[in-house]
Protein backbone atom coordinates (compact mmCIF):
# COMPACT_ATOMS: atom_id res chain seq x y z
CA UNK A 1 0.00 0.00 0.00
CA UNK A 2 2.72 2.36 0.94
CA UNK A 3 4.46 1.89 -2.50
CA UNK A 4 1.43 2.34 -4.42
CA UNK A 5 0.58 5.67 -2.38
CA UNK A 6 3.91 7.18 -2.86
CA UNK A 7 5.28 6.05 -6.21
CA UNK A 8 5.55 8.71 -9.27
CA UNK A 9 7.87 7.26 -11.39
CA UNK A 10 9.11 9.27 -13.92
CA UNK A 11 11.48 8.78 -17.33
CA UNK A 12 14.50 9.19 -15.57
CA UNK A 13 14.01 6.91 -12.86
CA UNK A 14 13.99 3.81 -15.19
CA UNK A 15 17.18 2.47 -14.37
CA UNK A 16 15.59 3.16 -10.20
CA UNK A 17 13.01 0.72 -11.37
CA UNK A 18 14.78 -1.98 -12.00
CA UNK A 19 17.37 -1.94 -9.14
CA UNK A 20 14.77 -0.73 -6.48
CA UNK A 21 12.25 -4.00 -6.82
CA UNK A 22 15.44 -6.21 -6.30
CA UNK A 23 16.89 -4.46 -3.40
CA UNK A 24 13.81 -4.10 -2.16
CA UNK A 25 12.93 -8.32 -2.37
CA UNK A 26 16.45 -8.55 -1.20
CA UNK A 27 15.75 -6.64 2.08
CA UNK A 28 11.90 -8.17 2.42
CA UNK A 29 13.98 -11.72 2.45
CA UNK A 30 16.27 -10.62 5.21
CA UNK A 31 13.51 -10.63 7.80
CA UNK A 32 10.89 -8.59 7.89
CA UNK A 33 9.86 -9.19 11.39
CA UNK A 34 12.19 -6.34 13.02
CA UNK A 35 11.18 -3.13 12.99
CA UNK A 36 13.95 -1.56 11.93
CA UNK A 37 13.93 -3.82 8.72
CA UNK A 38 10.43 -2.47 8.07
CA UNK A 39 11.53 0.86 8.47
CA UNK A 40 14.37 0.41 5.65
CA UNK A 41 11.36 -1.56 3.61
CA UNK A 42 8.94 1.42 3.63
CA UNK A 43 12.40 3.88 2.96
CA UNK A 44 13.22 1.47 -0.14
CA UNK A 45 10.23 1.43 -1.45
CA UNK A 46 9.64 5.71 -0.83
CA UNK A 47 10.29 7.03 -4.58
CA UNK A 48 11.66 10.75 -4.74
CA UNK A 49 9.71 12.92 -6.60
CA UNK A 50 12.39 15.15 -8.68
CA UNK A 51 11.54 18.40 -10.65
CA UNK A 52 12.38 19.27 -13.68
CA UNK A 53 14.92 21.53 -13.48
CA UNK A 54 16.52 19.30 -10.81
CA UNK A 55 16.45 16.71 -13.81
CA UNK A 56 18.36 18.95 -15.92
CA UNK A 57 20.99 19.75 -13.45
CA UNK A 58 21.62 16.41 -12.52
CA UNK A 59 21.71 15.43 -16.59
CA UNK A 60 24.33 18.31 -16.81
CA UNK A 61 26.14 16.91 -13.75
CA UNK A 62 26.35 13.05 -14.85
CA UNK A 63 27.29 14.26 -17.90
CA UNK A 64 30.24 16.42 -16.69
CA UNK A 65 31.36 13.80 -15.09
CA UNK A 66 31.07 10.77 -17.25
CA UNK A 67 33.68 13.01 -19.68
CA UNK A 68 35.45 13.64 -16.95
CA UNK A 69 35.65 9.77 -16.00
CA UNK A 70 36.68 8.81 -19.64
CA UNK A 71 39.39 11.18 -19.95
CA UNK A 72 40.78 9.56 -16.79
CA UNK A 73 42.80 6.69 -17.30
CA UNK A 74 41.41 3.27 -16.17
CA UNK A 75 43.24 2.28 -13.27
CA UNK A 76 42.33 6.19 -12.35
CA UNK A 77 39.13 5.66 -11.89
CA UNK A 78 38.80 2.82 -10.20
CA UNK A 79 41.40 3.72 -7.43
CA UNK A 80 39.45 6.45 -7.02
CA UNK A 81 36.82 4.78 -5.21
CA UNK A 82 38.59 2.49 -3.22
CA UNK A 83 40.85 5.36 -2.30
CA UNK A 84 38.01 7.68 -1.18
CA UNK A 85 36.38 4.46 0.99
CA UNK A 86 39.77 4.22 2.85
CA UNK A 87 40.30 7.78 3.56
CA UNK A 88 36.66 7.54 5.07
CA UNK A 89 37.31 4.59 7.72
CA UNK A 90 40.72 6.27 8.51
CA UNK A 91 38.60 9.01 9.45
CA UNK A 92 37.94 9.11 13.32
CA UNK A 93 35.48 6.36 14.70
CA UNK A 94 33.21 4.38 12.55
CA UNK A 95 29.71 5.57 12.37
CA UNK A 96 26.82 3.27 13.63
CA UNK A 97 26.08 0.11 11.58
CA UNK A 98 22.09 0.95 12.17
CA UNK A 99 22.61 4.37 10.57
CA UNK A 100 24.73 2.90 7.65
CA UNK A 101 22.31 0.91 7.24
CA UNK A 102 19.71 3.71 6.55
CA UNK A 103 21.90 5.73 4.95
CA UNK A 104 22.11 3.47 2.30
CA UNK A 105 18.51 2.16 2.20
CA UNK A 106 17.93 6.43 1.80
CA UNK A 107 20.19 6.25 -1.42
CA UNK A 108 18.71 3.20 -2.85
CA UNK A 109 15.30 5.07 -3.05
CA UNK A 110 17.04 8.03 -4.71
CA UNK A 111 17.23 7.94 -8.81
CA UNK A 112 20.68 9.27 -9.08
CA UNK A 113 23.76 7.66 -8.29
CA UNK A 114 23.00 5.63 -6.42
CA UNK A 115 27.01 4.78 -4.90
CA UNK A 116 27.80 8.55 -5.36
CA UNK A 117 24.96 9.61 -2.99
CA UNK A 118 25.45 6.97 -0.47
CA UNK A 119 28.72 8.00 -0.13
CA UNK A 120 27.68 11.85 0.16
CA UNK A 121 25.19 11.10 2.84
CA UNK A 122 27.70 8.62 4.78
CA UNK A 123 30.46 11.71 4.90
CA UNK A 124 27.52 13.68 5.45
CA UNK A 125 27.09 11.71 8.76
CA UNK A 126 30.55 11.44 10.11
CA UNK A 127 30.51 15.30 9.63
CA UNK A 128 27.52 15.35 11.84
CA UNK A 129 28.73 12.84 14.63
CA UNK A 130 32.05 14.72 14.51
CA UNK A 131 30.45 18.09 15.66
CA UNK A 132 28.30 16.18 17.68
CA UNK A 133 31.14 14.54 19.45
CA UNK A 134 33.40 18.19 19.59
CA UNK A 135 30.80 20.28 21.04
CA UNK A 136 29.80 17.27 23.92
CA UNK A 137 33.77 16.85 24.80
CA UNK A 138 34.04 20.89 24.54
CA UNK A 139 36.90 20.25 22.07
CA UNK A 140 38.17 22.70 19.70
CA UNK A 141 36.88 22.01 16.18
CA UNK A 142 40.01 21.69 14.60
CA UNK A 143 39.78 23.67 11.20
CA UNK A 144 42.44 21.61 9.70
CA UNK A 145 39.88 18.51 9.93
CA UNK A 146 37.60 20.23 7.84
CA UNK A 147 39.55 21.44 5.71
CA UNK A 148 42.15 18.44 5.02
CA UNK A 149 41.53 19.00 1.42
CA UNK A 150 43.23 22.15 0.83
CA UNK A 151 46.55 21.97 0.31
CA UNK A 152 48.71 24.14 3.42
CA UNK A 153 51.45 26.05 2.53
CA UNK A 154 54.47 25.81 4.68
CA UNK A 155 56.70 28.75 3.64
CA UNK A 156 54.61 32.47 3.08
CA UNK A 157 56.92 34.72 0.55
CA UNK A 158 56.94 37.11 3.14
CA UNK A 159 59.41 34.96 5.00
CA UNK A 160 61.19 34.57 1.97
CA UNK A 161 61.58 37.95 1.74
CA UNK A 162 62.79 38.63 5.26
CA UNK A 163 65.32 35.83 5.01
CA UNK A 164 66.95 37.21 1.58
CA UNK A 165 67.36 40.97 3.01
CA UNK A 166 69.09 39.42 6.41
CA UNK A 167 71.40 37.69 4.45
CA UNK A 168 72.40 40.63 2.75
CA UNK A 169 72.28 42.80 5.41
CA UNK A 170 74.94 40.60 7.07
CA UNK A 171 77.25 39.92 4.40
CA UNK A 172 79.51 42.57 5.87
CA UNK A 173 80.22 39.69 8.41
CA UNK A 174 83.21 37.49 8.28
CA UNK A 175 81.32 34.06 6.90
CA UNK A 176 81.22 31.97 10.26
CA UNK A 177 79.40 34.64 12.00
CA UNK A 178 76.75 35.19 8.91
CA UNK A 179 76.33 31.24 8.95
CA UNK A 180 75.39 31.00 12.66
CA UNK A 181 73.47 34.01 12.71
CA UNK A 182 71.37 33.00 9.91
CA UNK A 183 70.53 29.95 11.52
CA UNK A 184 69.71 31.37 14.31
CA UNK A 185 67.47 34.08 12.53
CA UNK A 186 65.82 30.90 10.81
CA UNK A 187 64.61 29.33 13.96
CA UNK A 188 63.66 32.80 15.77
CA UNK A 189 61.28 33.49 12.74
CA UNK A 190 60.33 29.82 13.06
CA UNK A 191 59.78 30.30 17.06
CA UNK A 192 57.63 33.74 16.70
CA UNK A 193 54.93 32.10 14.63
CA UNK A 194 51.17 31.82 15.64
CA UNK A 195 50.94 28.75 16.75
CA UNK A 196 53.41 28.40 19.57
CA UNK A 197 52.12 29.54 23.05
CA UNK A 198 49.86 28.62 25.85
CA UNK A 199 46.01 28.98 24.53
CA UNK A 200 44.28 31.75 26.08
CA UNK A 201 40.94 29.56 26.01
CA UNK A 202 38.70 32.70 25.68
CA UNK A 203 36.59 30.88 23.43
CA UNK A 204 36.84 27.46 24.57
CA UNK A 205 36.27 25.85 27.59
CA UNK A 206 39.33 25.76 29.41
CA UNK A 207 40.60 22.04 29.73
CA UNK A 208 41.59 21.18 33.31
CA UNK A 209 45.28 19.78 32.39
CA UNK A 210 47.33 19.23 35.70
CA UNK A 211 50.32 21.16 34.65
CA UNK A 212 52.88 20.09 37.68
CA UNK A 213 52.29 16.60 39.59
CA UNK A 214 50.43 17.14 42.67
CA UNK A 215 52.72 15.98 45.46
CA UNK A 216 50.56 13.14 47.53
CA UNK A 217 49.94 14.15 50.97
CA UNK A 218 50.00 11.50 53.19
CA UNK A 219 47.23 12.81 55.53
CA UNK A 220 46.75 16.96 55.76
CA UNK A 221 46.04 17.78 59.54
CA UNK A 222 43.40 19.84 60.45
CA UNK A 223 46.07 22.71 61.53
CA UNK A 224 47.62 22.81 57.94
CA UNK A 225 43.63 22.87 56.71
CA UNK A 226 43.57 25.98 59.22
CA UNK A 227 46.38 27.38 57.89
CA UNK A 228 45.34 26.92 54.27
CA UNK A 229 41.78 28.59 54.75
CA UNK A 230 43.44 31.62 57.25
CA UNK A 231 46.09 32.13 53.94
CA UNK A 232 43.60 32.22 51.28
CA UNK A 233 41.54 34.44 53.24
CA UNK A 234 43.85 36.64 53.48
CA UNK A 235 45.17 36.86 49.83
CA UNK A 236 41.93 37.11 48.53
CA UNK A 237 41.75 40.71 49.32
CA UNK A 238 38.33 42.51 48.09
CA UNK A 239 37.77 43.05 44.72
CA UNK A 240 39.42 46.37 43.16
CA UNK A 241 37.00 46.96 40.12
CA UNK A 242 34.22 45.83 38.38
CA UNK A 243 35.90 43.09 36.54
CA UNK A 244 37.35 41.26 39.22
CA UNK A 245 34.10 41.22 41.08
CA UNK A 246 32.57 39.20 38.19
CA UNK A 247 35.79 37.19 38.46
CA UNK A 248 34.95 36.38 41.73
CA UNK A 249 31.22 35.72 41.30
CA UNK A 250 32.59 33.40 38.35
CA UNK A 251 34.15 31.16 40.22
CA UNK A 252 31.68 30.96 43.15
CA UNK A 253 29.08 30.30 40.71
CA UNK A 254 26.65 33.07 40.85
CA UNK A 255 27.55 34.39 37.43
CA UNK A 256 27.59 32.22 34.27
CA UNK A 257 30.02 31.65 31.98
CA UNK A 258 30.52 33.02 29.09
CA UNK A 259 30.64 32.67 25.99
CA UNK A 260 27.43 30.89 27.83
CA UNK A 261 27.40 27.53 27.21
CA UNK A 262 23.55 26.21 26.65
CA UNK A 263 24.10 22.84 27.73
CA UNK A 264 25.93 23.34 31.09
CA UNK A 265 24.89 20.75 33.58
CA UNK A 266 22.98 18.83 30.73
CA UNK A 267 25.08 15.35 29.65
CA UNK A 268 22.63 13.70 28.03
CA UNK A 269 24.70 10.92 26.07
CA UNK A 270 21.74 8.80 23.95
CA UNK A 271 21.30 9.66 20.48
CA UNK A 272 17.95 10.54 18.61
CA UNK A 273 16.67 7.32 17.57
CA UNK A 274 16.72 6.18 21.78
CA UNK A 275 14.23 9.23 22.25
CA UNK A 276 12.13 8.59 19.62
CA UNK A 277 11.85 4.51 18.89
CA UNK A 278 10.35 3.13 22.35
CA UNK A 279 8.92 0.23 20.98
CA UNK A 280 11.15 -2.41 22.42
CA UNK A 281 11.13 -1.35 26.37
CA UNK A 282 7.08 -2.67 25.45
CA UNK A 283 8.14 -6.06 25.28
CA UNK A 284 6.85 -7.00 28.64
CA UNK A 285 3.23 -6.04 27.69
CA UNK A 286 0.42 -8.38 26.43
CA UNK A 287 0.67 -7.38 22.36
CA UNK A 288 -3.07 -7.09 22.34
CA UNK A 289 -5.79 -4.96 24.12
CA UNK A 290 -6.43 -2.10 25.89
CA UNK A 291 -3.33 -2.08 27.78
CA UNK A 292 -0.75 -2.12 25.10
CA UNK A 293 -3.10 0.64 23.22
CA UNK A 294 -2.94 2.55 26.43
CA UNK A 295 1.13 1.95 26.55
CA UNK A 296 1.14 3.15 22.71
CA UNK A 297 0.05 6.09 23.53
CA UNK A 298 2.61 6.68 26.41
CA UNK A 299 5.16 5.72 24.32
CA UNK A 300 3.50 8.02 21.21
CA UNK A 301 3.50 11.42 24.32
CA UNK A 302 7.39 10.04 25.55
CA UNK A 303 8.63 10.39 22.09
CA UNK A 304 7.85 13.96 21.56
CA UNK A 305 8.86 15.20 25.02
CA UNK A 306 12.40 16.64 24.91
CA UNK A 307 12.50 17.61 28.75
CA UNK A 308 13.03 13.87 29.94
CA UNK A 309 16.41 12.28 29.73
CA UNK A 310 16.06 8.39 28.08
CA UNK A 311 16.70 7.35 31.70
CA UNK A 312 13.22 8.91 33.32
CA UNK A 313 11.23 7.74 29.77
CA UNK A 314 12.44 4.21 30.62
CA UNK A 315 11.65 4.27 34.16
CA UNK A 316 8.13 5.81 33.37
CA UNK A 317 7.62 2.58 31.21
CA UNK A 318 8.77 0.67 33.84
CA UNK A 319 6.56 1.71 36.51
CA UNK A 320 3.58 1.38 34.09
CA UNK A 321 4.74 -2.40 33.76
CA UNK A 322 4.89 -3.45 37.18
CA UNK A 323 1.84 -1.86 37.91
CA UNK A 324 0.18 -3.65 35.62
CA UNK A 325 2.10 -6.71 36.65
CA UNK A 326 0.31 -6.26 40.31
CA UNK A 327 -2.66 -5.83 39.12
CA UNK A 328 -2.60 -8.86 36.70
CA UNK A 329 -5.28 -11.00 39.16
CA UNK A 330 -7.60 -8.27 38.47
CA UNK A 331 -7.38 -8.20 34.72
CA UNK A 332 -7.66 -11.67 34.40
CA UNK A 333 -11.05 -11.70 36.29
CA UNK A 334 -12.40 -8.81 33.68
CA UNK B 1 57.67 32.93 67.59
CA UNK B 2 57.36 33.50 63.94
CA UNK B 3 53.99 31.26 63.34
CA UNK B 4 52.45 33.04 66.05
CA UNK B 5 52.79 36.42 65.34
CA UNK B 6 51.79 35.30 61.53
CA UNK B 7 48.96 33.73 62.84
CA UNK B 8 48.23 37.19 65.13
CA UNK B 9 48.73 39.08 61.77
CA UNK B 10 46.36 36.69 59.76
CA UNK B 11 43.20 37.07 62.16
CA UNK B 12 43.84 41.07 62.63
CA UNK B 13 43.54 41.10 58.96
CA UNK B 14 40.37 39.06 58.56
CA UNK B 15 39.11 41.70 60.86
CA UNK B 16 39.39 44.26 58.89
CA UNK B 17 37.52 42.53 55.46
CA UNK B 18 33.75 42.89 56.16
CA UNK B 19 31.70 40.61 55.27
CA UNK B 20 29.99 41.32 51.32
CA UNK B 21 26.50 40.46 52.53
CA UNK B 22 24.30 43.35 52.34
CA UNK B 23 20.78 43.44 53.94
CA UNK B 24 19.00 40.85 56.48
CA UNK B 25 20.27 37.50 56.95
CA UNK B 26 17.68 35.30 57.96
CA UNK B 27 17.70 31.37 59.56
CA UNK B 28 14.07 30.68 60.46
CA UNK B 29 10.64 30.70 58.59
CA UNK B 30 8.79 33.94 59.22
CA UNK B 31 5.32 31.56 60.57
CA UNK B 32 4.11 28.20 61.61
CA UNK B 33 2.09 28.35 58.07
CA UNK B 34 5.08 29.14 56.42
CA UNK B 35 6.69 26.01 57.65
CA UNK B 36 3.66 23.83 56.36
CA UNK B 37 3.66 25.11 53.62
CA UNK B 38 6.93 24.02 52.98
CA UNK B 39 6.39 20.73 54.09
CA UNK B 40 3.81 20.16 51.99
CA UNK B 41 6.18 21.43 48.82
CA UNK B 42 8.14 19.22 50.05
CA UNK B 43 6.02 16.13 49.63
CA UNK B 44 4.82 17.34 46.49
CA UNK B 45 7.69 17.02 45.02
CA UNK B 46 8.22 13.25 45.84
CA UNK B 47 5.40 11.74 45.03
CA UNK B 48 4.40 14.06 41.98
CA UNK B 49 5.68 11.67 39.48
CA UNK B 50 3.15 8.45 41.06
CA UNK B 51 0.56 11.09 41.27
CA UNK B 52 0.97 11.72 37.32
CA UNK B 53 0.94 8.13 36.61
CA UNK B 54 -1.80 7.22 38.55
CA UNK B 55 -3.90 9.63 37.34
CA UNK B 56 -2.97 9.21 33.87
CA UNK B 57 -4.06 5.46 34.35
CA UNK B 58 -7.48 7.53 36.07
CA UNK B 59 -8.50 9.92 32.85
CA UNK B 60 -8.73 7.19 30.20
CA UNK B 61 -11.41 5.47 27.74
CA UNK B 62 -9.37 2.83 27.05
CA UNK B 63 -8.69 0.73 30.55
CA UNK B 64 -11.20 -0.82 31.76
CA UNK B 65 -13.25 0.92 34.58
CA UNK B 66 -12.27 -1.62 37.13
CA UNK B 67 -8.83 -0.80 36.73
CA UNK B 68 -9.69 2.97 36.77
CA UNK B 69 -11.80 2.13 40.12
CA UNK B 70 -8.34 0.60 41.98
CA UNK B 71 -6.41 3.52 40.81
CA UNK B 72 -9.21 6.28 42.25
CA UNK B 73 -8.59 4.47 45.61
CA UNK B 74 -4.82 4.54 45.14
CA UNK B 75 -4.57 8.05 44.57
CA UNK B 76 -7.08 8.48 47.76
CA UNK B 77 -3.95 6.43 50.13
CA UNK B 78 -1.08 8.93 49.43
CA UNK B 79 -0.72 11.35 51.97
CA UNK B 80 -2.55 14.59 51.48
CA UNK B 81 0.16 16.84 51.65
CA UNK B 82 1.55 14.99 48.12
CA UNK B 83 -1.34 16.99 46.25
CA UNK B 84 0.10 20.10 44.74
CA UNK B 85 -3.19 21.92 45.22
CA UNK B 86 -2.45 22.52 48.70
CA UNK B 87 0.64 24.55 48.10
CA UNK B 88 -0.04 28.43 48.46
CA UNK B 89 2.25 31.11 46.79
CA UNK B 90 3.18 32.81 50.13
CA UNK B 91 5.03 35.93 50.19
CA UNK B 92 8.98 35.03 50.65
CA UNK B 93 9.42 37.20 53.56
CA UNK B 94 6.34 38.26 55.05
CA UNK B 95 4.50 34.52 54.55
CA UNK B 96 1.49 36.76 53.59
CA UNK B 97 -1.22 34.50 51.61
CA UNK B 98 -3.01 36.90 49.10
CA UNK B 99 -1.34 39.92 47.25
CA UNK B 100 1.64 38.09 46.12
CA UNK B 101 2.91 38.41 42.57
CA UNK B 102 4.92 35.40 41.52
CA UNK B 103 7.82 36.60 39.56
CA UNK B 104 9.00 38.41 42.56
CA UNK B 105 7.33 35.65 44.97
CA UNK B 106 6.79 38.79 47.09
CA UNK B 107 3.51 40.63 48.96
CA UNK B 108 2.62 43.95 47.34
CA UNK B 109 3.72 45.75 50.60
CA UNK B 110 7.19 44.76 50.69
CA UNK B 111 7.42 44.94 46.58
CA UNK B 112 6.45 48.71 47.12
CA UNK B 113 8.67 48.71 50.39
CA UNK B 114 11.81 47.56 48.28
CA UNK B 115 10.95 49.19 44.96
CA UNK B 116 10.51 52.67 46.50
CA UNK B 117 14.25 52.02 47.58
CA UNK B 118 15.08 51.23 44.47
CA UNK B 119 16.31 47.72 45.55
CA UNK B 120 14.54 46.00 42.87
CA UNK B 121 16.40 45.61 39.87
CA UNK B 122 14.52 46.97 36.46
CA UNK B 123 11.35 48.64 38.50
CA UNK B 124 10.22 51.69 38.15
CA UNK B 125 7.11 53.92 39.29
CA UNK B 126 5.08 53.69 36.09
CA UNK B 127 4.50 57.14 34.60
CA UNK B 128 2.40 58.19 31.59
Amino acid sequence: STSSMLSKQKDKSAASKDGSPEGAAKKQEDGAGTPKQQLLDIIGDMKVEVSYRKKLQQLKASESKKQAMAKLEGPDSEGSVPQGVTEDTQRGKPLNPELVKAASAVASSLPRNKKQTESELLAQLRRHEETTDQQKKGGIINIRNVISEMTIKRQSPAQRGTRTSRRISLQLDEDDKRLRRERSSALSMDSRSLKVGKRLNIFTKASTEPEHALETVSSPTIWDLEFAKEVAAVTAQPPRNGFEEMIQWTKEGIMWEFPIDNEVGMEDDAEFHEHIFLEKHLEGFPKEGPIRHFMELVICGLSKNPYLSVKQKVEHIEWFQKYFEEKKELLQEI
Amino acid sequence: MAAAALSWALRAARQVLPSPCPGQVRSYYVDWRMVRDFKRRKVAYEHADERLRINAIRKNAILPKELQEVADKEIAALPRDSCPVRIRNRCVLTSRPRGVKRRWRLSRIVFRHFADHAQMSGVQRAMW
